[in-house]
């Protein structure tokens, strides 16, 4: 309970109470609760809001859209079965859900913009949809909603703790998944979502999931907020200013914050009624909320809460001094920690010799054939290297490899199975890790925080789990004990030198407990030092079990470290062999230093 | 007949589409901003047209430069102004700022025009071209055989002048061209002003086809911002094909079902994002390099 005195948690504690006894308080308020009603109706939706657009970065602009399909459900079915709208709450949300569902299974499966886009098309034509279904909808003139049966001397108190009751479940709602591994699943998306899926993040399922979320609000409200108005009708419903006004709130409170959003519906609200009070009509409301938007993005992007809280917090730290942090002692891996946190899964389980194979691979770009008939192996246990020159197709067979590509044809075997055309994703549940040539840790992440991202499988359960719960956060901290990495847990991923950088994705990927790791150029851009650090690493990962397949443009560290290189030129496998094969091998010589090489070279 | 007369409609129409589209999707192209902005401009020139027709009695098609180099300038304007201080947050700040700058167009033609249809009706308003059974409005033959032939000059301008060259380089690879001595900056301005040079031409052309107001923006968007989507994003070639493709089918769609052409127009996208998710000419580019 010692959580209650900081202040970040008591405040809106004490606030909603404030709220919770308002009308005990002060009663005969009638135009202040609907003033309140607006806040909590703006708040309810910027939050919902926040959940695909602030934690996912997905923005949709159409998001009022839910809140219209509540208030028709509510209206529809009230109707048809003789009960009043509020019933219907939960039925509104369902809807909504379904409907979420349903477009974000067409626009969010691939990473582009046109979800940004059809969230204003998708509210353009349900609008028109309600205004052509006129046997269902009542077309342009909508649906009369009956009164409420409570006695009316109660004004508007019962509707003021309703939806006070669905702001708190939303804040709840948006608490648990800020707080599960969904919601840190969906941060990752933000900040980089090729590298989300590398790491075993479903990321087609996690952002239809964050959507379909962030609509239940917005139709249980929606079902509601119809009864509130007592009629619904298109223009109503589906209005965009109401998508304006939410967006403006979200984004002026603090997008990707939990209090941000319900403080910027308040603000917003209030704005909204003052304009309406004294500016006078619609014309003027559009014409400030527009220039409100255009000054906020360009002058308070991150928006109120976490400026406030980034100033307060510069603040507080003015004084401390940066903490020393021994770089020497980086990557000194230590040998008396436990081996089983980078143990593999499946090594003693599968009998197939190859743990991967390609057969066959054409991968074309055009009229390029930038990889042309490779076949070649890896054996379990092994690390193999694969080099070539520049331009020789390595990087495109890696990334056939690893899923970013689709092979034009030909085949991509783990463990024996057929890999080529599972997503990236699925890859690395079946125990294929993989690190970039460019780093691209998540960089607003601490470096515990980028380990525990990591998902070896995709299960509800692990998605509604808590971001730290489970044993992932004890292999975190071995695994991170195991590069000599540990001093570095709490530091921001951006923090860090290249080189460490480097490092800790290696650890982020052993947390899939891979049973093979292709590494995309480990050495480019570190210094000797650390390239030699790097080169313990790996191996002591290989002696635990792990196969490694390294990408490298650095020869000689590529000969001491494997057992058997492939040799690629011009996107075919010029040869294979060992170390020393290679290194003898006139046809690799003249692939990388040119025929003319060879007049001179023998006479050495 | 009636399929001839609905299929030339639907070409005409098509061929707006393509213009109107083509700006949205050059604008994307090189600045990687999605312009919800477009609609807005597109009213906002609609708008001063009907304003300068009304008051001089002067033949609107006159105004198409006119209308082209002012919007062209306007949009230059908030590039350097707003847009160049938010690019480096990304697509999703700048989709926003955009947004702003669309409703605050709006308020201000709200205040200065009314929330009411204007129309623009020279003596060709009501008249028609009959070539035997066949009648097409000239409102609609003249504005779709105009849009055409703009949207031509700008394609072969992008395709054959020097500065038509440096721009689809600043597109392909930013950091490439900046090598080569292409600004960026530059770049991004000049795209993003003939981007809203569409829209002034193409308000013009609206003007005479139909009745405008203020908040008509946000159809217009929609329509726009789909056909793009639907065309492959940052394709000009993709986005003519989809516009061809949608004003066909919305034509048809209002001889035969007219309640229901502007759902036609929407489920027609959905439809086939379904298939194909990167859209008609749009392509997966590599993601291994961050």
């Amino acid at each position: 309970m010692h959580k209650l005195r900081e202040p970040r948690v008591f405040v809106p504690l004490l606030l909603l109470l404030v709220l919770a006894l308002f009308p005990i308080l002060l009663p005969d308020s009638t135009y202040e609760e609907s003033v309140l009603i607006a806040c909590f109706l703006l708040a309810i939706m910027a939050s919902g809001w926040n959940l695909i657009s602030g934690l996912a970065g997905y923005v949709s602009l159409g998001h009022s859209v839910y809140l219209g399909i509540g208030m028709y459900t509510g209206a529809i079915l009230s109707k048809a079965w003789g009960i009043e709208p509020m019933y219907l709450m939960p039925l509104g949300g369902v809807f909504a859900a379904l409907v979420a569902i349903g477009v974000g299974a067409i626009v969010l499966r691939s990473r582009s913009h046109a979800f940004v886009i059809i969230t204003i098309a998708v509210l353009w034509s349900v609008q028109l949809l309600a205004q052509v279904a006129k046997p269902i909808t009542g077309g342009a003139d909508g649906i009369v909603v009956p009164p409420p049966a409570w006695a009316k001397e109660l004004g508007n108190i019962p509707y003021y703790y309703m939806f006070f009751a669905v702001l708190l479940l939303t804040i709840l709602l948006a608490w648990f998944v800020m707080n599960s591994r969904l919601g840190a699943g969906l941060v990752a998306i933000r900040n980089d979502e090729g590298k989300a899926a590398s790491i075993g993040i479903n990321t087609t399922l996690y952002k239809i999931t964050a959507y379909a979320l962030s609509a239940i609000p917005f139709g249980v409200a929606g079902a509601l907020y119809g009864q509130y108005l007592s009629f619904v009708n298109p223009i109503g419903a589906f209005g965009i200013l109401t998508s304006v006004i939410l967006v403006l709130a979200a984004l002026v409170g603090g997008r990707g914050t939990l209090w941000g959003p319900v403080i910027g519906g308040f603000i917003i609200a209030l704005a909204n009624e003052f304009a309406t009070v004294s500016a006078g009509g619609v014309s003027a409301r559009v014409l400030i909320m527009g220039i409100v938007l255009i000054l906020v993005v360009m002058f308070l992007p991150a928006g109120l809460l976490p400026t406030i809280s980034a100033a307060i917090k510069r603040r507080r730290e003015k004084g401390d001094t940066v903490k020393f942090i021994d770089q020497t002692a980086i990557a000194n891996s230590r040998t008396e920690v436990d081996t089983s946190a980078i143990s593999t899964r499946m090594s003693t389980t599968s009998k197939v010799e190859n743990i991967l194979e390609v057969r066959d691979v054409v991968k074309t770009f055009g009229g390029v054939r930038a990889v042309d008939g490779v076949s070649l192996t890896v054996e379990r246990g092994t690390i193999t290297g694969l080099i070539g020159p520049n331009g020789s197709g390595k990087t495109t067979l890696f990334n056939c490899m690893t899923g970013t590509f689709t092979p034009t044809s030909g085949t991509v075997l783990l463990d024996g199975e057929n890999i080529t055309k599972d997503r990236v994703w699925t890859r690395a549940h079946e125990g294929l890790g993989r690190t970039f040539q460019i780093t691209r840790l998540f960089k607003s992440m601490t470096v515990l925080d980028n380990l525990v991202a990591p998902l070896e499988k995709t299960s509800a359960k692990q998605m509604v789990a808590g971001r730290y719960s489970g044993e992932e956060v004890d292999r975190a901290r071995e695994i991170l004990d195991f590069m000599g990495l540990s001093q570095f847990e709490k530091q921001n991923a951006a923090a860090l030198s290249f080189g460490q950088q480097k490092l800790v994705e290696l650890a982020q990927v052993l947390m899939l407990r891979p049973s093979i790791i292709l590494l995309d150029e480990p050495a480019s851009g570190i210094n000797p030092t650390l390239i030699e650090k790097l080169a313990n690493v790996i191996r002591r990962l290989n002696e635990a079990g792990t196969t490694v397949l390294i990408v490298e443009h650095n020869i000689p560290l590529v000969l001491s470290l494997c057992s058997k290189v492939h040799v690629l030129a011009a996107g075919q496998v010029l040869t294979s062999g060992t170390p020393e094969e290679i290194r003898n091998d006139p046809l690799v010589i003249e692939a990388y230093l040119g025929p003319d090489h060879l007049l001179e070279a023998p006479s050495v | 007949m009636q399929i001839v007369q609905v299929l030339a409609y639907g070409i005409l129409l098509g061929g707006i589409y393509a213009l109107l589209a083509s700006g949205v999707t050059l604008i994307f192209g090189v600045l990687d901003v999605v312009n919800v902005a477009q609609g807005a401009f597109l009213v906002f020139s609609a708008l001063f047209t009907w304003q300068i027709w009304d008051m001089f009695g002067i033949e609107p098609l006159l105004l198409i430069p006119v209308m082209g180099a002012m919007m062209g300038l306007i949009g230059w304007a908030i590039y350097r102004g707003m847009l160049i201080r938010v690019a480096p947050q990304g697509p999703g700040m700048t989709v926003l700022l955009m947004f702003g700058v669309a409703l605050t167009m709006e308020g201000i033609l709200n205040l200065g025009f009314g929330n009411k249809f204007k129309s623009v009706t020279p003596a060709y308003f009501t008249q028609s071209l009959n070539i035997g059974e066949i009648v097409l409005p000239y409102p609609q033959l003249i504005s779709g055989v105009l849009a055409i032939v703009v949207l031509a000059a700008i394609y072969a301008y992008l395709r054959f002048s020097w500065a038509g060259r440096a721009l689809r380089a600043s597109s392909q690879n930013r950091d490439g061209a900046a090598l080569v001595g292409i600004s960026h900056k530059k770049a991004a301005g000049f795209a993003f002003a003939i981007g809203a040079a569409t829209a002034g031409v193409g308000g013009v052309l609206l003007a005479i086809m139909y009745p405008i107001f203020p908040a008509t923006h946000y159809e217009w968007i929609a329509r726009l911002l789909g056909v793009v989507v639907l065309g492959g994003f940052g394709s000009i070639p993709g986005a003519i094909i989809a516009a061809l493709l949608l004003g066909t089918m919305e034509s048809f769609a209002a001889t035969f079902v007219p309640q229901w052409a502007p759902l036609f127009f929407y489920g027609t996208i959905l439809l086939i994002l379904v298939f194909r998710p990167q859209g008609i000419m749009g392509s997966k580019t590599r993601e291994d390099v961050a």
